[in-house]
């Protein structure tokens, strides 16, 4: 029987957040965004990391399953991506001329990314999307850009809808939003809209919240790439969130298809922050003529912790290593799940898991199971994707079966079959 | 931007129809009526309508023009919004020998709507004020979001990312309510409703009357534990966005 965290101390550095910082915690790791249901299940601060486990301000441990939503790829405090990082901070990090290493990085990033004929450096997803979509309008003299429903490429104005706060209604005059997989409609779309789309910019595949995840039909993406190049369209992947974890040439080549533009963040660099949107030649010149620079961007401590991110990377194929990781555990999940009577749904790739308990369309005993797995110290969500990471260990996820187990089995006993 | 269309929607359905409500909750307003039997209708020129019928203390809302003593036409929603605001004197179609009614008895229920609904600053606000003012606004507010839901623009493309279900909204021991969205059509249950696919849940009457008056604010609230959600949280936020649009419309 696991021992039942409480957060205590969470509530109380939550009271002293909200009287000084916007809703206390905001954006995705927030109570709210981050669909705490119920908030008191779930841990608000954290107070250290290692591996693939974090520890809130309670003292409860948690074999993490959400990566800080991605970044967390090899194990936090990764010993060689933080010497590298920390070797680098003794030579310089944010100076007024760059460092060689961002040409290390954009080097390597070349070699790596199957796409890429050069790199371009910032700080969040973000910036590189927005960067995409600039880049795109900027080659092609073109406005509309088409969104595949479900998706999330950040917060600029542009990637938000018109009704959400903030936001105008010329700021989304130009999106044009289609189903995902539905390439009829797709193509519908360019036909009605001849010589005006700039770009369709898409996830590899729809990691969407609050629905199982939909990897992409058959020649998909090829019957997309055609039309994009048959329309001069420029085809942009936003890879912030998948990147690394299904192919470290990226997504795209995982699903056999050549982006124009693909985006990086999250996995990048282990937790340093720095983003790349790396491309190819075609719209090289496009990027040089634009105005777009960051205060922090040419920071040589990301670079430094990005290379040494990918190398490592590399001599453990990681994108293998959390697929096989992922399968054992989605496994694992299911027969807990199915012992207790319980129909899991396991959705997307292993590496990127989304969980469902299908039972209850309206998701409050999924909610429930999920509260019960965090209460006992396995950080789930119960509306995003999950991430595995490196340094996820044979017993965490005996453990986490374990726990799931435990949580499948309090909920069938509050909810007994008929 | 207030679209006047969409405003007229909200003044008849949701401001109007918090008068039945008043007449529960409020006893001057019962009194005001307690010896009428007669009904009201409000027509605007492209078929909205709404009938209120008065019955010994009681007051009820159908969405629509039914048989009635009084009859007031509207040629255009700004008309109609214009009688809401003080700035249009209507003139009645049927019903001249009831109309003391509407000068008299009707127009002192709006009136005392009005000081529940929009109180004067600094006037002293006793607990039962407070209590009938916050079950009024939440009344109101529910069936604005349907409105709006229906009828604004932007509040129309929130909808549309509405999937079918009941959002029940309630304050805790007090009253429930629900949103009940069918192929992206909003309506709304001035009750609890049987099942639901989502719930937000405000903590006690004091919370919710302050977020109605965008003291605070939700999704501040739901970290603070003072607002409970839970099911299909996409149908919470979507209405959320509603809801933003409905304290435009009603500033």
């Amino acid at each position: 029987m696991s021992h039942i965290y409480t957060h205590d101390k969470s509530r109380e550095q939550f009271l002293r957040a909200a009287k000084v910082i916007p809703s206390g915690i905001y954006g995705h790791q927030g109570p709210a965004e981050g669909c705490y249901v119920p908030v008191d299940a779930f841990p608000l601060f954290s107070q250290r990391a290692q591996g693939s486990y974090f520890w809130d301000v309670d003292g409860n441990r948690y074999i993490d399953y959400m990566c800080a939503y991605g970044p967390n790829i090899l194990g936090y405090n990764d010993p060689d991506v933080d010497a590298a990082a920390a070797a680098q901070r003794k030579l310089g990090d944010c100076v007024t001329a760059p460092n060689t290493k961002m040409i290390d990085f954009a080097e390597l990033l070349v070699d790596t990314v199957h796409c890429a004929d050069w790199a371009f450096f910032a700080k969040n997803g973000n910036d590189v999307t927005t960067l995409a979509i600039m880049a795109a309008r900027a080659y092609t003299h073109r406005k509309k850009i088409i969104f595949f429903k479900g998706y999330y490429h950040g917060i600029s104005p542009w990637t938000q809808k018109i009704d959400y706060a903030g936001v105008i209604e010329e700021d989304v005059m130009h999106n044009i939003y289609v189903d995902w997989n539905n390439y009829e409609q797709l193509a519908e779309v360019f036909a009605k809209h001849k010589d005006e789309i700039a770009c369709v910019i898409a996830q590899p595949y729809m990691h969407g919240n609050f629905m199982d995840n939909e990897l992409p039909q058959p020649d998909f993406w090829q019957k997309v790439r055609q039309l994009c190049t048959e329309h001069d369209t420029v085809l942009v992947i936003d890879d912030v969130r998948a990147g690394f974890r299904l192919d470290l040439a990226g997504s795209d080549h995982y699903f056999g298809f050549e982006a124009d533009l693909i985006c990086f963040c999250k996995a990048l660099a282990n937790g340093y922050n720095v983003s790349a949107l790396c491309g190819k030649n075609f719209l090289k010149n496009t990027i040089s003529s634009m105005s777009y620079t960051g205060s922090y961007w040419l920071s040589a401590v990301p670079f430094a912790a990005g290379i040494a991110c990918i190398e490592k990377m590399k001599r453990l194929n990681i994108p293998q290593l959390l697929i096989e990781k992922g399968n054992i555990l989605k496994q694992g999940l299911l027969d807990a799940g199915s012992k207790y009577g319980f129909d899991l749904h396991v959705s997307g790739a292993p590496s990127l898991f989304y969980l469902r308990i299908a039972d209850d369309p309206t998701l409050m005993l999924h909610q429930e199971w999920i509260a019960e797995c965090v209460r006992r110290g396995v950080f789930f969500t119960n509306h995003h994707n999950h991430f595995i990471n490196a340094a996820l260990s044979e017993e965490d996820i005996a453990q986490t079966i374990a726990i799931a187990e435990e949580a499948f089995a309090l909920l069938r006993k509050r909810h007994p079959q008929e | 931007m207030k679209d006047e269309r969409t405003l007229a929607f909200l003044n008849l359905y949701a401001i109007l129809g918090c008068l039945p409500l008043l007449c529960e909750l409020d006893t001057e307003a019962q009194s005001l009526i307690s010896d009428k039997n007669i009904s009201l209708g409000l027509a605007i020129k492209d078929g909205r309508a709404a009938t209120l019928r008065f019955s010994h203390g009681k007051c009820s809302i159908e969405q629509q023009l039914t048989d009635c003593d009084i009859k007031l036409p509207f040629s255009t929603y700004a008309k109609f919004n214009g009688m809401i605001n003080g700035t249009v004197t209507p003139i009645p179609s049927k019903g001249f020998t009831k109309i003391s009614f509407l000068t008299k008895q009707f127009t002192q229920l709006t009136d005392i709507l009005s000081a529940y609904l929009q109180p004067e600053e600094g006037k002293p606000q006793n607990a039962d004020f407070l209590r009938t003012r916050t079950l009024l606004m939440f009344h109101l507010i529910t069936e604005a979001i349907a409105q709006l839901g229906n009828e604004d623009a932007i509040s129309r493309s929130s909808a549309s990312y509405i999937t079918d279900g009941a959002i029940k909204l309630s304050i805790a021991g007090g009253p429930s309510a629900a949103i009940v969205a069918r192929n992206h059509h909003l309506s709304a249950l001035h009750a609890e409703p049987e099942s639901y696919t989502a719930y937000m849940e405000f903590c006690d009457l004091d919370l919710a009357l302050q977020l109605f008056e965008g003291q605070v604010n939700s999704v501040a609230c739901v970290g603070m534990g003072q607002v409970r959600i839970g099911g299909m949280i996409s149908q919470v936020d979507n209405l959320n966005r509603i809801l933003d649009r409905v304290a435009m419309y009603l500033g």
